[in-house]
Protein backbone atom coordinates (compact mmCIF):
# COMPACT_ATOMS: atom_id res chain seq x y z
CA UNK A 1 0.00 0.00 0.00
CA UNK A 2 2.93 1.98 0.30
CA UNK A 3 4.69 1.59 -2.92
CA UNK A 4 2.80 4.15 -5.10
CA UNK A 5 4.75 6.42 -2.95
CA UNK A 6 8.24 5.15 -3.08
CA UNK A 7 9.38 7.03 -5.30
CA UNK A 8 8.83 10.31 -4.10
CA UNK A 9 9.32 9.45 -0.54
CA UNK A 10 12.85 10.87 1.43
CA UNK A 11 14.04 8.70 3.73
CA UNK A 12 10.79 7.18 5.43
CA UNK A 13 9.02 10.31 5.54
CA UNK A 14 5.79 10.86 3.83
CA UNK A 15 5.43 11.10 0.43
CA UNK A 16 4.80 14.24 -2.23
CA UNK A 17 0.97 14.83 -2.95
CA UNK A 18 -0.25 17.30 -5.82
CA UNK A 19 -3.25 19.35 -4.40
CA UNK A 20 -5.94 21.49 -5.83
CA UNK A 21 -7.05 23.80 -3.77
CA UNK A 22 -10.26 25.43 -5.59
CA UNK A 23 -13.89 27.67 -5.46
CA UNK A 24 -16.27 26.79 -8.34
CA UNK A 25 -19.21 29.43 -8.30
CA UNK A 26 -22.28 27.44 -6.96
CA UNK A 27 -24.36 28.63 -10.22
CA UNK A 28 -24.81 28.01 -12.93
CA UNK A 29 -24.41 23.82 -11.93
CA UNK A 30 -22.97 22.09 -14.93
CA UNK A 31 -19.74 23.52 -14.86
CA UNK A 32 -19.80 22.40 -11.38
CA UNK A 33 -20.75 19.15 -11.34
CA UNK A 34 -18.64 18.24 -14.48
CA UNK A 35 -15.55 19.39 -12.33
CA UNK A 36 -17.29 17.27 -9.15
CA UNK A 37 -17.15 14.17 -11.71
CA UNK A 38 -13.96 14.46 -12.98
CA UNK A 39 -12.89 14.46 -9.37
CA UNK A 40 -14.35 11.67 -8.72
CA UNK A 41 -13.28 9.70 -11.06
CA UNK A 42 -9.69 10.82 -10.58
CA UNK A 43 -10.37 9.04 -6.69
CA UNK A 44 -8.79 12.31 -4.95
CA UNK A 45 -8.53 12.45 -1.16
CA UNK A 46 -10.86 15.48 0.28
CA UNK A 47 -8.76 17.12 2.13
CA UNK A 48 -11.04 20.26 2.86
CA UNK A 49 -13.28 22.67 1.65
CA UNK A 50 -11.88 22.82 -1.95
CA UNK A 51 -8.89 21.27 -1.02
CA UNK A 52 -8.50 17.45 -3.16
CA UNK A 53 -5.24 16.02 -3.21
CA UNK A 54 -3.74 12.39 -5.19
CA UNK A 55 0.14 11.50 -4.54
CA UNK A 56 1.84 13.18 -6.78
CA UNK A 57 3.47 11.66 -10.27
CA UNK A 58 3.93 13.16 -13.47
CA UNK A 59 0.22 11.63 -14.27
CA UNK A 60 -2.05 12.99 -11.23
CA UNK A 61 -0.52 16.44 -11.37
CA UNK A 62 -0.96 16.68 -15.33
CA UNK A 63 -4.49 15.40 -14.55
CA UNK A 64 -5.18 18.20 -11.58
CA UNK A 65 -3.73 21.09 -13.60
CA UNK A 66 -6.71 20.14 -16.04
CA UNK A 67 -9.11 19.99 -13.53
CA UNK A 68 -7.85 23.67 -12.64
CA UNK A 69 -8.33 24.61 -16.13
CA UNK A 70 -11.83 23.87 -15.99
CA UNK A 71 -12.29 25.67 -12.63
CA UNK A 72 -11.00 28.68 -14.55
CA UNK A 73 -12.92 28.42 -17.46
CA UNK A 74 -15.99 28.22 -15.18
CA UNK A 75 -15.21 31.51 -13.34
CA UNK A 76 -13.80 30.05 -10.53
CA UNK A 77 -10.12 29.88 -8.90
CA UNK A 78 -7.72 27.34 -8.55
CA UNK A 79 -4.40 26.47 -7.44
CA UNK A 80 -2.45 23.30 -7.76
CA UNK A 81 0.44 23.10 -5.23
CA UNK A 82 2.94 20.01 -4.43
CA UNK A 83 2.72 19.45 -0.77
CA UNK A 84 4.58 16.91 2.21
CA UNK A 85 2.13 15.52 4.81
CA UNK A 86 4.06 17.00 8.24
CA UNK A 87 3.59 13.19 9.62
CA UNK A 88 3.32 9.90 8.55
CA UNK A 89 0.36 9.53 10.08
CA UNK A 90 -1.60 12.31 8.65
CA UNK A 91 -0.38 10.64 5.46
CA UNK A 92 -1.71 7.10 6.64
CA UNK A 93 -4.81 8.52 7.33
CA UNK A 94 -5.56 10.22 4.11
CA UNK A 95 -4.15 6.28 2.31
CA UNK A 96 -6.74 5.19 4.62
CA UNK A 97 -9.73 7.12 3.42
CA UNK A 98 -8.80 6.55 -0.14
CA UNK A 99 -8.35 2.64 0.14
CA UNK A 100 -11.66 2.60 1.79
CA UNK A 101 -13.39 4.61 -0.92
CA UNK A 102 -12.29 1.99 -3.16
CA UNK A 103 -13.24 -0.74 -1.47
CA UNK A 104 -17.02 0.25 -1.53
CA UNK A 105 -16.43 0.30 -5.25
CA UNK A 106 -14.86 -2.77 -5.46
CA UNK A 107 -17.19 -4.43 -3.14
CA UNK A 108 -20.05 -2.93 -5.56
CA UNK A 109 -18.72 -4.96 -8.35
CA UNK A 110 -17.86 -7.72 -6.48
CA UNK A 111 -22.06 -8.05 -5.76
CA UNK A 112 -22.77 -7.63 -9.55
CA UNK A 113 -20.69 -9.78 -10.70
CA UNK A 114 -22.14 -12.51 -7.90
CA UNK A 115 -25.65 -11.71 -9.46
CA UNK A 116 -24.89 -11.89 -13.18
CA UNK A 117 -23.23 -15.25 -12.54
CA UNK A 118 -26.92 -16.62 -12.00
CA UNK A 119 -27.85 -14.99 -15.61
CA UNK A 120 -28.00 -16.78 -18.83
CA UNK A 121 -25.01 -16.81 -21.32
CA UNK A 122 -25.59 -13.00 -22.77
CA UNK A 123 -26.42 -11.39 -19.76
CA UNK A 124 -23.61 -12.61 -18.10
CA UNK A 125 -21.12 -12.56 -21.35
CA UNK A 126 -22.17 -8.59 -21.35
CA UNK A 127 -22.27 -8.28 -17.91
CA UNK A 128 -18.32 -9.88 -17.61
CA UNK A 129 -17.38 -6.82 -20.44
CA UNK A 130 -18.94 -3.99 -18.71
CA UNK A 131 -17.60 -4.92 -15.09
CA UNK A 132 -13.77 -5.34 -16.53
CA UNK A 133 -13.80 -2.05 -18.80
CA UNK A 134 -15.51 -0.97 -15.03
CA UNK A 135 -12.43 -2.54 -12.76
CA UNK A 136 -9.57 -1.05 -14.98
CA UNK A 137 -11.84 2.33 -14.39
CA UNK A 138 -11.34 2.08 -10.66
CA UNK A 139 -7.86 0.32 -9.96
CA UNK A 140 -6.81 3.38 -12.43
CA UNK A 141 -7.71 5.59 -9.58
CA UNK A 142 -6.83 2.92 -6.92
CA UNK A 143 -3.31 4.38 -5.01
CA UNK A 144 -3.75 2.22 -2.01
CA UNK A 145 -5.27 -1.63 -2.85
CA UNK A 146 -7.56 -2.62 -0.52
CA UNK A 147 -8.15 -5.97 -0.10
CA UNK A 148 -11.47 -6.72 -1.84
CA UNK A 149 -9.38 -5.90 -5.10
CA UNK A 150 -8.26 -9.35 -5.85
CA UNK A 151 -11.57 -10.99 -5.24
CA UNK A 152 -13.68 -8.46 -6.92
CA UNK A 153 -10.91 -8.96 -10.04
CA UNK A 154 -11.69 -12.81 -9.43
CA UNK A 155 -15.44 -12.36 -9.01
CA UNK A 156 -15.52 -11.04 -12.22
CA UNK A 157 -13.03 -13.40 -14.28
CA UNK A 158 -15.80 -16.22 -13.16
CA UNK A 159 -18.00 -14.81 -15.43
CA UNK A 160 -15.78 -16.06 -17.97
CA UNK A 161 -15.80 -19.52 -17.03
CA UNK A 162 -18.86 -21.81 -16.79
CA UNK A 163 -22.13 -20.65 -15.20
CA UNK A 164 -23.06 -21.07 -11.69
CA UNK A 165 -24.39 -24.21 -11.04
CA UNK A 166 -28.18 -24.19 -10.22
CA UNK A 167 -29.77 -24.90 -7.15
CA UNK A 168 -32.58 -26.97 -8.90
CA UNK A 169 -30.72 -28.15 -12.05
CA UNK A 170 -29.39 -31.62 -12.82
CA UNK A 171 -25.53 -31.49 -12.69
CA UNK A 172 -25.28 -31.75 -16.41
CA UNK A 173 -22.39 -33.56 -18.14
CA UNK A 174 -18.97 -31.75 -18.08
CA UNK A 175 -18.35 -32.66 -21.72
CA UNK A 176 -22.20 -31.41 -22.67
CA UNK A 177 -21.33 -27.83 -20.68
CA UNK A 178 -17.92 -27.51 -22.57
CA UNK A 179 -19.19 -28.09 -25.85
CA UNK A 180 -21.73 -25.16 -25.53
CA UNK A 181 -19.83 -22.86 -24.14
CA UNK A 182 -17.04 -23.25 -26.86
CA UNK A 183 -19.63 -22.46 -29.33
CA UNK A 184 -21.14 -19.58 -27.89
CA UNK A 185 -17.71 -17.82 -28.23
CA UNK A 186 -16.59 -18.50 -31.26
CA UNK B 1 7.20 27.19 -36.80
CA UNK B 2 7.76 26.41 -33.30
CA UNK B 3 5.66 24.75 -31.38
CA UNK B 4 5.97 23.78 -27.42
CA UNK B 5 4.20 20.94 -25.60
CA UNK B 6 4.96 20.02 -22.29
CA UNK B 7 7.67 17.16 -21.66
CA UNK B 8 7.25 13.51 -21.00
CA UNK B 9 4.84 12.69 -24.23
CA UNK B 10 1.60 10.54 -23.53
CA UNK B 11 -0.87 10.02 -26.71
CA UNK B 12 -2.67 13.39 -26.54
CA UNK B 13 0.67 15.27 -27.20
CA UNK B 14 1.88 12.37 -29.76
CA UNK B 15 -1.16 12.68 -31.21
CA UNK B 16 -0.95 16.55 -31.35
CA UNK B 17 2.28 16.69 -32.53
CA UNK B 18 1.39 13.82 -35.84
CA UNK B 19 -1.95 16.57 -36.42
CA UNK B 20 0.06 19.28 -36.34
CA UNK B 21 2.81 17.96 -38.65
CA UNK B 22 0.91 16.05 -40.70
CA UNK B 23 -2.31 18.82 -41.44
CA UNK B 24 -1.43 21.84 -40.16
CA UNK B 25 2.18 22.39 -40.47
CA UNK B 26 4.59 19.93 -42.16
CA UNK B 27 7.96 22.10 -41.27
CA UNK B 28 6.75 21.78 -37.03
CA UNK B 29 9.70 22.51 -35.00
CA UNK B 30 8.70 21.12 -31.30
CA UNK B 31 10.11 22.21 -27.80
CA UNK B 32 9.19 20.24 -24.26
CA UNK B 33 9.59 22.44 -21.84
CA UNK B 34 8.31 21.38 -17.88
CA UNK B 35 6.69 24.58 -16.88
CA UNK B 36 4.61 26.89 -19.13
CA UNK B 37 7.28 29.95 -18.44
CA UNK B 38 9.51 28.16 -20.64
CA UNK B 39 8.06 28.54 -23.68
CA UNK B 40 9.98 29.99 -25.90
CA UNK B 41 8.85 33.34 -27.39
CA UNK B 42 6.49 32.71 -31.08
CA UNK B 43 6.35 29.54 -30.16
CA UNK B 44 2.22 28.27 -30.30
CA UNK B 45 2.00 25.88 -27.12
CA UNK B 46 -0.46 23.00 -26.93
CA UNK B 47 -1.61 20.54 -24.27
CA UNK B 48 0.18 22.83 -21.48
CA UNK B 49 -1.99 24.66 -18.75
CA UNK B 50 -2.57 28.10 -19.90
CA UNK B 51 -2.22 27.13 -23.52
CA UNK B 52 -5.34 27.57 -25.70
CA UNK B 53 -4.52 24.52 -27.53
CA UNK B 54 -5.39 22.08 -24.47
CA UNK B 55 -8.16 20.44 -22.82
CA UNK B 56 -11.29 22.67 -22.70
CA UNK B 57 -14.43 21.08 -20.87
CA UNK B 58 -14.82 17.42 -22.25
CA UNK B 59 -12.51 17.67 -25.12
CA UNK B 60 -8.66 16.64 -24.83
CA UNK B 61 -6.14 19.16 -26.77
CA UNK B 62 -6.37 16.90 -30.48
CA UNK B 63 -10.33 17.34 -29.98
CA UNK B 64 -9.53 21.06 -28.97
CA UNK B 65 -7.06 21.52 -31.97
CA UNK B 66 -9.52 20.14 -34.81
CA UNK B 67 -11.70 22.47 -33.68
CA UNK B 68 -9.16 25.62 -33.86
CA UNK B 69 -8.07 24.67 -37.18
CA UNK B 70 -11.59 23.18 -38.27
CA UNK B 71 -10.68 19.93 -39.58
CA UNK B 72 -13.54 18.39 -40.28
CA UNK B 73 -12.35 15.04 -41.35
CA UNK B 74 -14.28 12.25 -40.20
CA UNK B 75 -11.36 9.79 -40.20
CA UNK B 76 -9.63 12.31 -38.07
CA UNK B 77 -12.29 12.78 -35.79
CA UNK B 78 -12.67 9.05 -35.68
CA UNK B 79 -9.28 9.22 -34.36
CA UNK B 80 -9.51 11.59 -32.18
CA UNK B 81 -12.32 9.18 -30.15
CA UNK B 82 -9.16 6.92 -29.72
CA UNK B 83 -7.04 9.73 -28.26
CA UNK B 84 -9.93 10.42 -26.13
CA UNK B 85 -10.70 7.92 -24.72
CA UNK B 86 -6.93 6.53 -24.38
CA UNK B 87 -5.90 10.34 -22.79
CA UNK B 88 -9.38 10.32 -20.40
CA UNK B 89 -11.12 7.15 -19.97
CA UNK B 90 -14.40 8.68 -19.15
CA UNK B 91 -16.20 6.32 -21.80
CA UNK B 92 -17.73 9.64 -23.86
CA UNK B 93 -17.24 7.03 -27.23
CA UNK B 94 -16.69 3.61 -28.03
CA UNK B 95 -12.91 3.30 -28.70
CA UNK B 96 -12.29 -0.22 -28.03
CA UNK B 97 -8.45 0.61 -29.23
CA UNK B 98 -7.77 3.29 -26.63
CA UNK B 99 -6.51 1.12 -23.73
CA UNK B 100 -3.89 -0.47 -26.42
CA UNK B 101 -2.69 2.91 -27.19
CA UNK B 102 -2.83 3.98 -23.99
CA UNK B 103 -0.43 1.46 -22.78
CA UNK B 104 2.10 1.31 -26.13
CA UNK B 105 2.55 5.03 -25.23
CA UNK B 106 2.83 4.89 -21.89
CA UNK B 107 5.65 2.52 -22.33
CA UNK B 108 7.66 3.96 -25.25
CA UNK B 109 7.79 7.12 -22.47
CA UNK B 110 9.49 4.96 -19.93
CA UNK B 111 12.33 3.97 -22.45
CA UNK B 112 12.35 7.00 -25.34
CA UNK B 113 13.37 10.25 -25.30
CA UNK B 114 9.93 12.83 -26.12
CA UNK B 115 11.63 13.53 -29.75
CA UNK B 116 12.18 9.90 -30.40
CA UNK B 117 8.48 9.38 -29.13
CA UNK B 118 7.30 11.63 -32.17
CA UNK B 119 9.57 9.31 -34.81
CA UNK B 120 8.18 6.44 -33.60
CA UNK B 121 4.26 7.18 -33.22
CA UNK B 122 4.27 8.90 -36.67
CA UNK B 123 4.14 6.26 -38.61
CA UNK B 124 1.74 4.76 -36.14
CA UNK B 125 -0.76 7.59 -36.40
CA UNK B 126 -0.31 7.36 -40.08
CA UNK B 127 -0.90 4.03 -40.20
CA UNK B 128 -4.19 4.33 -37.78
CA UNK B 129 -5.28 7.17 -40.27
CA UNK B 130 -4.75 4.94 -43.04
CA UNK B 131 -7.21 2.01 -41.36
CA UNK B 132 -9.69 3.99 -40.18
CA UNK B 133 -10.33 5.51 -43.60
CA UNK B 134 -10.54 2.01 -45.20
CA UNK B 135 -12.97 1.19 -42.02
CA UNK B 136 -14.86 4.22 -43.00
CA UNK B 137 -15.00 3.21 -46.84
CA UNK B 138 -15.97 -0.31 -46.34
CA UNK B 139 -18.46 0.01 -43.16
CA UNK B 140 -16.45 -2.92 -41.39
CA UNK B 141 -13.07 -3.86 -40.33
CA UNK B 142 -10.83 -3.74 -43.36
CA UNK B 143 -8.45 -6.77 -44.20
Amino acid sequence: MEQRLGQERPGDGPGLWVLLCYRVPREPSAPRIAIWRKLKRLGVAQLGDGLVGLPADARTREQLEWVAEDVTEAGGSAGVWLARPATLAQERELAVAMAAARTAEYAAVTAQAATAREAGAATRAAALRRLRSELRRITRRDYFPPAGREQAHAAVEALAGPPAPRRDAVPARRDAVAGGGAGEHS
Amino acid sequence: MRWATRAGVHIDRAACAWLIRRFIDPHAEFTFVTDPAAIPAGATAFDIRGADLSHHGPDCSFETILRRYELTDPVLWRIAQVVHEADLDDQQYDAPEAPGFDVALRGLSMVCADERVLELTGPLFDGLYEYCKRATLLGREPA
